[in-house]
């Protein structure tokens, strides 16, 4: 039971008595002409604003999004059962807000930030605007710090920058949001603040992320914004806005923040549905003409931005730092088909994508990424030196292996080198599978990386590469945590540091077999 | 409605345009009333929506109910509008016209709901008042509501000043809520 506390409570009423605000404004007022699937219309409302929130009996509000000659478009935000025609329709002047700040952190909130997982009200002393026009050229920095996810495949292949917005696209059920669940655990320690936001799911299934983020004590740094599938359409649309606003608050004051938006499909669908209604036409697969503008706006607020905005932001507060917004959209295709309407318009906007496949996911390679389109366009320059040096010849291997599989299926015989780079693709695939939940520092993907490159997987069978590793990193773990805390720490990679690897590799294929 | 409206426009227009050139927008607009609440009644808007009866029918049948309140003008403007079976529109058409000619005129009718008898005093304050902030003439027409409370509500066209004891404790019941 939640604890009474009169005085307080008094002090609340006190307070809010002195402070309302009864001036008798000139208010727009119009009359509700039809109620119908949570669009509204509404008769007169002369001045009313796009976008503008709108109050209807009840306290029940809208969204203004169809000013039309002699009647205005609204959705409602939330339940539209006590709504009735002829009733009246407030303007407010007024655009959506949602509450933002550190009192989010370790929360679940609906898309219009009010709290859903019964932990009590979200005392946030700021709010902002849901939309708001992304940074523009001149306030901008170029990414080069990295964001780690700690999943090989992708920290080596298609690094991630801060700053960044990278894809993750690939048909159900494949592993989209278990990539992105491991991004945000990773996050643990690193100063990025985290973002989950569910569009269209399951309610289950949100229960269950937040449940394995506060497993992994992952919860005290992340928000998280749900719009379940059982939610008005209107939320669905709203939610991946509001979540991105309460990231650009860390970005704005100088910090670090990472957003998933999962999936962005679901979103489209919803303002499709929403667009259908208002009775705008439709265009190719009945979407709207502005469903490229609703995710190209949506996703250039991610962004790094320079110390001079961050300084101008916070009136000189903070000076010298950089903020940034990493996106990881995600969007589901059907049936691996990338050419989809929504999937091209994503992929166009984003600086890279990592694409899951079916055939990889069946054949057991998790995280099933697919290397070969799989980018990053911009990761690159922010990848940690050590990763940078020592991953160089994973992609080329595995484009290569890739290639001669293929091609040895028909073939009998085929020379030694052949055989040996097959033999090496085959390894570098099996290390490349990790576990859903154990993200890896830098160090230990470093001395994993090193041991492929250098030869130290040959002897080892494919099948027992994954003991192999775990084996290798207790032993590194045990042995030379001086050398594993030091490269995590500066992410360098030289002569010292290779030697230590070549030193501790050979003593541990020494002291066991495989 | 929104349709209904958007049809009506141009009638009301033309219409709106062919009286202040005669100038007798005071006429038409009575016409234009009677003939709006005419089409209203639910035998007629039973007439208006048979498709057995002819269009010149249906307009010889309101020329003859509306009577003399029409001049040549008007029973042709009827024709007209039946000729393209658009005699349904008339209750739109002369709100329409109506707030045409307000705006010409400019003035403004305001409704004010009190919770207590105003005196021709405060009625015409109330007006001198309005005149100023609205930049028109102002027709005021006074209500009473014992349940506002207190204060009284203004009510012009799509623009509402609430200053009734009953909206302040709206508001603040809602501020208390939030």
């Amino acid at each position: 039971m939640q604890q009474l506390n009169p005085s307080e409570i008094s002090e609340i009423i006190k307070s809010r008595i002195d402070n309302l605000n009864v001036s008798s404004e000139a208010q727009n007022e119009g009359t509700i002409v039809s109620v119908s699937d949570g669009i509204i219309r509404i008769h007169g409302l002369d001045d009313v604003m796009y976008g503008e929130m709108i109050e209807f009996d009840g306290g029940v509000y809208g969204m203004a999004l169809n000013l039309e000659r002699d009647s205005v478009g609204a959705v409602v935000l939330g339940d539209y059962q006590g709504l009735a025609e002829g009733q009246k329709a407030r303007c407010t002047g007024r655009v959506l807000e949602v509450p933002v700040g550190p009192e989010l952190e370790g929360r679940v909130v609906d898309a219009l930030g009010n709290p859903i997982d019964g932990k009590g009200p979200i005392n946030a002393a700021l709010t902002d605007a849901i939309e708001k026009v992304a940074p523009g050229v001149i306030e901008r920095q170029s990414v080069d710090q990295p964001v780690q996810i700690g999943l090989k495949a992708i920290d080596a292949m298609v690094p991630i920058g801060r700053g960044q917005r990278e894809l993750i696209i690939g048909d159900r059920q494949i592993g989209k949001t278990a990539i992105a669940v491991d991004a945000i655990i990773n996050q643990k320690g690193s100063g990025i603040k985290c973002i989950y936001v569910a569009i269209g799911q399951k309610a289950a299934s949100v229960a269950a992320v937040v449940r394995k983020l506060e497993e992994h004590g992952a919860m005290e740094h992340t928000i998280v914004v749900a719009a379940t599938a059982s939610d008005p359409a209107a939320m669905q649309f709203l939610a991946p806005f509001a979540g991105c606003s309460m990231g650009e608050y860390y970005r704005d004051r100088g910090q670090d923040a990472l957003i998933i938006y999962d999936d962005l499909t679901k979103q489209a669908w919803a303002y499709r549905q929403i667009s259908l209604l208002l009775k705008r036409p439709p265009g190719r697969e009945a979407y709207p003409g502005d469903v490229f503008y609703l995710h190209s706006r949506l996703l250039e607020r991610a962004a790094r931005v320079n110390p001079t905005y961050v300084e101008k932001f916070t009136n000189g507060e903070v000076k010298g730092k950089t903020g940034s917004l990493t996106a990881l959209p995600v969007i589901e295709t059907q049936a691996g088909d990338v050419s989809a309407f929504v999937p091209t318009n994503v992929i166009s906007i984003t600086d890279g994508q990592i694409f899951l496949e079916a055939d990889m996911f069946n054949a057991g390679v998790r995280p099933a990424m697919n290397a070969g389109i799989s980018v990053s366009r911009v990761g690159g320059a922010a990848q940690t030196k050590i990763i940078k040096k020592l991953s160089g010849g994973i992609r080329t291997a595995l484009a290569q292996y890739r290639e001669l599989a293929a091609f040895s299926q028909f073939a009998s015989d085929l020379d030694e080198a052949t055989k040996a780079q097959l033999d090496h693709g085959e390894r570098v695939t099996e290390l490349m599978k990790q576990k859903q939940y154990s993200p890896q520092s830098i160090a230990e993907m470093g001395v994993m990386v090193y041991a492929a490159d250098n030869g130290y997987l040959q002897a080892v069978e494919v099948s027992k590469i994954g003991d192999f590793e775990s084996a290798l990193l207790s032993y590194m773990k045990a042995e030379h945590a001086d050398l594993m805390a030091q490269i995590n720490a500066s992410g360098d990679y030289n002569d010292d540091i290779a030697a230590g690897f070549k030193a501790a590799l050979d003593k541990f294929i020494a002291t066991q077999t495989w | 409605m929104a349709e209904l409206s958007t049809l009506a426009r141009p009638y009301a227009k033309a219409a709106f345009e062919f009286a202040e050139t005669a100038g007798d927008l005071q006429g038409w607009s009575q016409s234009l009333a009677t003939a709006g609440a005419v089409a209203q009644q639910s035998n007629v808007v039973r007439l208006l929506a048979s498709p057995s009866v002819t269009a010149d029918q249906q307009a010889q049948a309101l020329i003859e109910i509306c009577g003399d309140a029409l001049n040549e003008q008007g029973q042709n403007f009827l024709t007209v509008l039946s000729e393209n079976r658009r005699l349904q529109l008339l209750p739109d058409i002369s709100q329409q016209f109506d707030v045409l000619k307000a705006n010409r005129e400019k003035a403004v009718d305001v409704e004010v709901t009190a919770a207590h008898e105003l005196d021709a005093e405060q009625q015409q304050k109330l007006i001198d008042a309005l005149s100023t902030k609205l930049e028109r003439k102002v027709n005021m027409q006074v209500r009473l509501d014992k349940s506002l409370l207190g204060g009284a509500v203004i009510r012009a066209g799509d623009t509402v000043i609430d200053g009734s004891i009953r909206g302040r404790l709206a508001k603040l019941a809602e501020s208390l809520h939030s």
